[in-house]
């Protein structure tokens, strides 16, 4: 018999084991009826909430189904982030190609970027309104300064040697941007990116808490409003579960098509 | 004994095969820009003359000013004005396509394969009206890169690396190959299959190259004709012709003779 690899698979079950161990305990404190369980419902419990209501949150007219909730949120993150990482390529490209635009970008970034992206949410509302532009909005605030400065960073550590020998093979400028310096940042840009997902993340969810009517960040709120432990919880297990399937797709994305390392 | 002190004297011209020049250093000096004012490089009133059509090699101690040399002479350091470097009969004021160089690393674009690496040499080049994919082929053919045509960079051992570096120099054929220390990274059997490879090379295209080395048995062996650089401000304290048959033998009287006339003056 062939023995298992436990270097590949220990992560895994060990991983797996650990997190079944809890729900066990925790599906055991609900039946003893410890008191933190009337906030904390237990899985079997806030599950069978959401099957027996056909997987549809909130009242009446008003429900929403759950696959909708998800597909606007992520539709909300992607858009968002997809708009920002565009965004921080062309700033640091002006950024790179002119001192005068340096001149008059950096000062402001560097004051907007500590604004936290919640503290934009009053501004957005009243300029979008209560729809996707204003959670789109807010994720982009989430992510954009952060990845601006990072690609400048990148920018300065593009090898010398590329420059020279694009420059020596007949590339102008703006030949040697597209063709050089953008190659050779994204794959940085895009780990930044990655690892500022959790930042948009929690943007959109809180956009979606205080703003939106859809969304998992509204299926927390109305779990709230309707003194409802099971929707939050649920709400909460969704969160968490699509949020660690992004960051799968992104790495996914950074190890098969922006894969190499300058 | 006497060689020492007669090897610290600047050497006398030679008598040259062909005495077209694709180089002249007129009084050549470069300071370079710093935060308080200018710090001068070895470099002060230099005067050479580099032959075209052959390999010129350029060894000497680290901060000699030997690369320094090999990036004016690419363009990509501006001299001061009181002098400079004359190609095709002017002063140069900056890069120009016909001159190209390899340096010891980051030659190559890691997102690129073999292929797409040269073929980037003809990239930018709109007056060039040969078939594209037939001159990757060619090139690559005799680099002896064939067979890794489609791998990328990190899958390359370091000769395979460099041969892909020369092989996007020449495709854009280029009139001058500066190399600055290009094989320093490599062990000693590769380094030997590249000095045969790039001596083919020059002879099959006639492309004038400049190489800088610290490696004496390099700059031997592969150049036809070999400066030392020292002092400060530096001069040629070596200038020989390694044109002769004999210099190929790392163990014939004559090699081993300029051997040993480098080693005193180098190290």
């Amino acid at each position: 018999m062939k023995a298992i690899d436990w270097e590949r698979a220990g992560p895994w079950v060990v991983g797996t084991l650990f997190f079944c161990l809890i729900i066990v305990l925790w599906e055991a404190a609900g039946r003893s009826d410890l008191p933190f369980t009337t906030v904390m419902p237990p899985p079997s419990e806030f599950l069978s909430m959401v099957v027996e209501s056909g997987f549809r949150v909130g009242l009446g007219s008003q429900a929403a189904s759950l696959d909708e909730a998800v597909i606007a949120t992520f539709g909300r993150v992607f858009a968002g982030m997809a708009l920002a990482f565009i965004a921080a390529l062309i700033t640091g490209m002006l950024i790179g190609l002119s001192r005068f635009v340096t001149w008059c970008i950096s000062p402001l970034l560097f004051v907007l970027a500590p604004i936290a992206p919640i503290a934009w949410i009053p501004l957005a509302i009243v300029v979008f309104g209560i729809n996707n532009g204003t959670a789109v909005f807010i994720v982009f605030m989430g992510v954009y300064f952060i990845l601006t400065i990072g690609t400048l960073a990148e920018i300065r550590r593009v090898p010398e040697e590329y420059l020279t020998v694009s420059g020596n093979l007949g590339a102008s400028k703006w030949q040697r941007w597209v063709w050089v310096i953008l190659p050779s940042i994204l794959p940085g840009v895009f780990t930044l990116l990655r690892t500022n997902f959790i930042a948009a993340w929690m943007a959109v969810l809180v956009a979606e808490m205080v703003g939106m009517r859809d969304g998992l960040g509204a299926i927390i709120m109305m779990g709230r409003n309707l003194f409802n432990n099971e929707l939050i919880m649920f709400g909460m297990l969704i969160i968490g579960v699509s949020g660690f399937l992004v960051d799968r797709i992104l790495a996914f994305i950074g190890k098969r098509i922006l894969w190499w390392r300058v | 004994m006497n060689s020492l002190s007669a090897s610290h004297q600047m050497a006398q011209p030679i008598e040259v095969a062909q005495p077209r020049k694709v180089f002249e250093l007129d009084h050549l000096t470069v300071n370079f820009a710093a935060r308080k004012g200018v710090i001068p490089s070895p470099l002060q009133s230099l005067n050479l003359k580099i032959e075209a059509g052959r390999i010129t090699t350029i060894l000497g101690r680290s901060g000699c000013g030997k690369s320094t040399l090999l990036r004016t002479l690419g363009g990509f350091v501006q001299p001061e004005d009181t002098g400079g470097v004359v190609y095709k009969q002017r002063f140069m004021d900056g890069p120009t396509p016909e001159i190209v160089m390899i340096f010891q690393e980051n030659n190559l674009f890691p997102w690129l394969t073999v292929e797409g690496n040269v073929k980037f040499g003809l990239r930018f080049r709109k007056d060039d009206t040969r078939d594209k994919a037939q001159a990757v082929k060619d090139i690559l053919e005799s680099v002896g890169l064939t067979d890794a045509a489609k791998q990328y960079p990190h899958e390359l051992s370091g000769g395979m690396k460099q041969r892909t570096a020369i092989a996007r120099a020449l495709i854009t054929r280029p009139r001058v190959l500066l190399l600055d220390e290009p094989f320093s990274a490599l062990d000693i059997s590769l380094k030997r299959h590249m000095h045969a490879l790039i001596r083919e090379l020059q002879e099959n295209t006639g492309t004038s190259m400049v190489m800088v080395t610290h490696d004496v048995e390099e700059a031997i062996t592969v150049g036809d004709r070999v400066l030392v650089m020292g002092g400060n401000p530096a001069a040629f304290l070596i200038d020989e012709n390694t044109t002769d048959p004999a210099m190929l033998d790392r163990y014939s009287s004559n090699y081993l003779k300029l051997q040993k006339k480098v080693e005193s003056v180098i190290y």
